[in-house]
């Protein structure tokens, strides 16, 4: 209801959009503060500044900063938290495109095995010790990101080999056989090395402890260029919601923009997966919550998700990292105590709706 | 400008729907699509608009349709389907939007000032622009049918393919649609071939409404053209009885009449 009343208000002025955007961009900025911030150690907002301020402009740090809190909060805290906001955001990101691609609610950007794909790659490298020399200390999110995409290359071929027209239903079946079984092999080796399988979960579950710069610079790099292409397909991906027949009739090349959209969103959650692990749920959950309060069109979906899932991820990354200080509980588990009752709402609140 | 098929057969997995049709339709021409369910009008008008796969020829202005980019048949060609998916919930006046699609030249598909006075003329002629902001889920059958003819029309294209237009609306909403689809008949379309006569292609089950509209018939039977005319010489009372199946013109006469 807010959002009729929403999009009723924002149709007629544009003013509302404006300012809810607005809203949206000062309470994720708030969040991203409270999430450097929050923690065993505390800063006051002008030390932060401070901090920033100086390695910003590469002027020596003031010297009422503690050099500690520079090395807590610039090396530490600041990485690990834009980690996790550029790690929702693009996740949430992908996670609307899939759903409006896949015309499924409950399509996300793990839908086409992407996750399972990474996971059987860490497996590669954390049970059988895989390596490539001279590339031993990138290994594990290389594996992962490389595996990740394989897994949906050779599902989007599969299915437009069985499907010539790439139905939604045929390229959510095959993605979900494929899941299952590269899932499958990696239970089997599992099996084999059951004393190192604790890292493997521990990966799976998904960190941002020890992120660096580097970090958030590759999916800084990864997420712009990501989201001008999804920007770029906004139209379409609107037009596409009304079916893949009309689309077609209304100047929508359909199965070139399916085809792109998902490699990009899969583009993303490979890097995103291959930083922090399999995190599920923010995916599913923030695109519905976006579409609630400003409507379905694409060009403010995107953005907002971005924006929504990325605050949602800095702010789980917290709690995962307070909640139990100083045990750090795994985030993926956070996402999905706070992700799981939210789906269930959206999927019952959906079928009364229909009643 | 042509748009003519030639030796055309199409259907949906093994089973022929169409069967070797032979059709020329130029601009300028009004023409109704009848037949009984299941002869092929819908899958007809899909293969004259390049939507789905068929064996023979289609083009447009001597173009392949098959070939051609999707946004420049787009720019030629607007299909109103029966009915429509609906997977998110946008208001009318994005629904109506969103047929500009293919005349956008921005990037991001962002839509010109132009883009939405076009979409506000469209609406104003279906009498949907007051139901603007109102979701596509709060509509009735008729009204949601009105939104979608008013994207059809704000496509901005000189072919126009119809598929029931008037199934939905009420007998007011149907005489206003006859007098509108014969009005912009008579117009022009400026396209990126030149200026093109307005053409419409529709399938309807009231012959009334067909014959007020369309001054040329193509009846279709067993997915083959059965007769095809003058809509004057074609509508007959013998013609109707072998397209149909049974004493049409004697089933017209037996309804009440109002004095």
């Amino acid at each position: 209801m807010i959002r009729e009343r929403f999009v009723k208000s924002n149709m007629k002025t544009g003013r509302t959009a404006g300012i809810g955007i607005a809203l949206s961009l000062a309470v994720c900025l708030f969040i991203l503060l409270a999430a450097i911030r929050a923690g065993s150690v505390y800063i006051s907002l002008a030390d932060l500044m401070k901090i920033i301020a100086s390695h910003i402009t590469g002027s020596p740090l003031p010297a009422e900063v503690d050099p500690m809190n520079d090395s807590i909060f610039w090396t530490i805290r600041m990485p690990r938290a834009i980690t996790a906001f550029l790690v929702g955001g693009v996740l949430s990101v992908s996670g609307a495109v899939m759903q409006a691609v896949l015309q499924n609610p409950l399509a996300s950007s793990y839908t086409l095995g992407v996750s399972s794909g990474a996971s059987l790659g860490a497996a590669l490298v954390l049970l059988c010790g895989f390596t490539v020399a001279g590339l031993e200390g990138i290994m594990l999110p290389l594996a992962g990101f490389v595996m990740g995409l394989l897994t949906v290359t050779f599902a989007i071929l599969l299915a437009s080999r069985i499907d010539r027209s790439v139905s939604d239903q045929t390229i959510v079946l095959i993605g979900m056989i494929l899941s299952l079984f590269v899932t499958g092999i990696m239970n089997f080796m599992m099996t084999f090395y059951s004393d190192r399988s604790k890292q493997l979960w521990l990966w799976m579950t998904g960190s941002f402890s020890a992120r660096n710069w580097n970090h958030c610079a590759i999916l800084t790099v990864a997420g712009i260029i990501g989201l001008v292409i999804l920007m770029m397909l906004s139209g379409q991906l609107d037009i596409l919601t009304f079916g893949e027949l009309q689309a077609s009739s209304m100047g929508v090349e359909v199965k070139k923009t399916k085809i792109i959209a998902i490699l990009v969103c899969s583009l993303l959650t490979g890097v995103s997966v291959a930083f922090s692990g399999v995190i599920g749920f923010i995916d599913l959950a923030a695109p519905h919550i976006v579409r609630r309060i400003f409507g379905p069109s694409h060009k403010v979906v995107i953005p907002m998700s971005f924006v929504y899932g990325g605050a949602f991820m800095a702010l789980c990354d917290l709690a995962s990292r307070t909640l139990l200080s100083p045990r750090e509980i795994p985030v993926g588990a956070v996402t999905a105590l706070v992700g799981a009752p939210f789906f269930a709402y959206v999927f019952f609140a959906k079928g009364r709706r229909k009643a | 400008m042509e748009l003519l098929l030639k030796n055309v057969s199409a259907g949906y997995g093994s089973e022929k729907v169409l069967r070797d049709i032979d059709l020329s339709i130029s601009d300028g021409e009004t023409v109704f699509i009848g037949g009984r369910n299941g002869t092929g009008k819908t899958t007809l008008l899909r293969v004259m608009s390049g939507l789905m796969e068929y064996e023979g020829s289609v083009t447009i202005g001597g173009n392949d349709i098959s070939k051609m980019k999707r946004k420049s048949v787009a720019r030629l060609i607007a299909l109103m389907p029966q009915a429509s998916e609906m997977y998110f919930q946008y208001t009318c006046f994005q629904t109506v939007l969103l047929g500009r699609f293919a005349r956008s030249k921005n990037v991001f598909g962002s839509f010109t000032h132009e883009d939405r006075e076009a979409a506000k003329t469209a609406m104003e002629i279906c009498g949907v622009y007051e139901y603007r902001d109102r979701l596509l889920n709060e509509l009735s059958g008729g009204q949601l049918q009105r939104v979608l003819l008013a994207r059809t029309f704000a496509q901005g294209t000189p072919f126009v393919l119809l598929d029931e237009p008037g199934s939905n609306l009420d007998i007011k909403y149907r005489a206003e649609l006859c007098d509108y689809l014969c009005k912009w008949a008579q117009g022009k379309t400026s396209t990126p071939y030149g200026e093109l006569k307005n053409t419409v292609v529709a399938v309807f089950h009231d012959l009334g409404q067909a014959r007020s509209v369309c001054g040329r018939t193509v009846f279709l039977k067993d997915g083959k053209v059965f007769a095809d005319g003058p809509s004057s010489k074609v509508i007959t009372p013998e013609c109707l009885e072998s397209v149909y199946d049974f004493d049409v013109a004697g089933y017209i006469d037996r309804q009440v009449i109002i004095h």
